[in-house]
């Protein structure tokens, strides 16, 4: 089972990554690959167990579940129910901790899925970098500009 | 009950780190407060339960006990037997983990403990300021920043 695990430091507060980051219906706001993004259902974003539709800007549409959303711990998990690449059981976990030496934030980004032996490869490779790299940069790039 | 979280990054791979902090009788090894270390009874440093008895450069004397460790996960959690602090229940845990995005690692000490009310802020301060970020900012200094 292909697991990825990605982090970085942002030279942020914890609290102000965390006000971005929380709104499972926001990452068309920041994230590169994402044109489009809605609840459905007219639900809160940050009601457990919402589904989030996303059009990629390259035309795919996939739908993700928010599974757990912690303010407390500035934790939030979700899974992928429907997506046009053969990715099976995925499972993303979202953590930030804080750095107290500089009052920067420790970025966590942790998935693990199924797939077929010969795209295990690919689909790691384009998670890890398109979606989770990719959104570490846009992220740093939005916190600077709203500074 | 009071608790302590300091964290910091490092600018050096998380095995590099961890072969650093990871020996329980290692602390003057890289903790500029720590003058001397023994493991009693001649146990191995890595053996769940071992007792460090160290000494501080200012002379105080404390023996803790080794709680768990973890190669794979890059923790240390440990105890205070006795010491001169007025602190009980006294448990704290070391944790590294890796930076992907440049092979940094972000390194947590956290404690948690009872003691007296009106000495919580001085021990929060002295805990999370001389002894955790002081052992850190060797660290960062060992590792060039």
């Amino acid at each position: 089972m292909p697991h990825i695990v990605k982090s970085t430091i942002l030279k942020a507060p914890t609290d102000a990554v965390w006000n971005v980051l929380r709104d499972f219906n926001g990452h068309d706001r920041w994230h590169p690959a994402v044109a489009t993004s809605t609840i459905e259902r007219a639900q809160a974003s940050d009601k457990i167990g919402c589904v989030r539709r996303f059009k990629l800007k390259d035309g795919s549409e996939l739908r993700e579940q928010l599974l757990a959303l912690s303010d407390l711990e500035q934790t939030f998990s979700y899974c992928l129910l429907d997506t046009p690449i053969p990715m099976f059981n995925y499972v993303a976990h979202v953590r930030l901790l804080p750095v107290t030496d500089g009052d920067r934030t420790f970025w966590h980004w942790e998935s693990r899925f199924t797939t077929r032996p010969e795209d295990a490869k690919r689909l790691t490779e384009m998670v890890s970098e398109q979606i989770y790299q990719a959104g570490f940069e846009a992220i740093r790039h939005h916190l600077s500009e709203a500074a | 009950m009071a608790r302590v979280y300091v964290s910091t990054v490092v600018n050096a791979r998380n095995d590099r780190v961890w072969a650093r902090v990871r020996d329980f009788n290692g602390l003057p090894n890289w903790h500029p407060a720590i003058a001397e270390s023994r493991i009693e009874g001649g146990e191995p440093a890595d053996k769940i339960g071992c007792v460090r008895d160290f000494r501080l450069r200012n002379g105080d004397r404390i023996r803790e006990k080794l709680l768990g460790l973890s190669d794979y996960d890059m923790f240390c959690t440990y105890s205070i037997l006795e010491s001169p602090m007025g602190v009980e229940n006294y448990v704290a845990t070391l944790r590294l983990t890796p930076v992907t995005d440049g092979d940094q690692t972000f390194m947590e000490w956290t404690a948690e403990f009872d003691c007296a009310p009106e000495r919580e802020a001085d021990l929060v301060g002295n805990i999370g300021g001389s002894v955790f970020q002081g052992g850190f900012d060797a660290l960062k200094r060992a590792f060039g920043g």
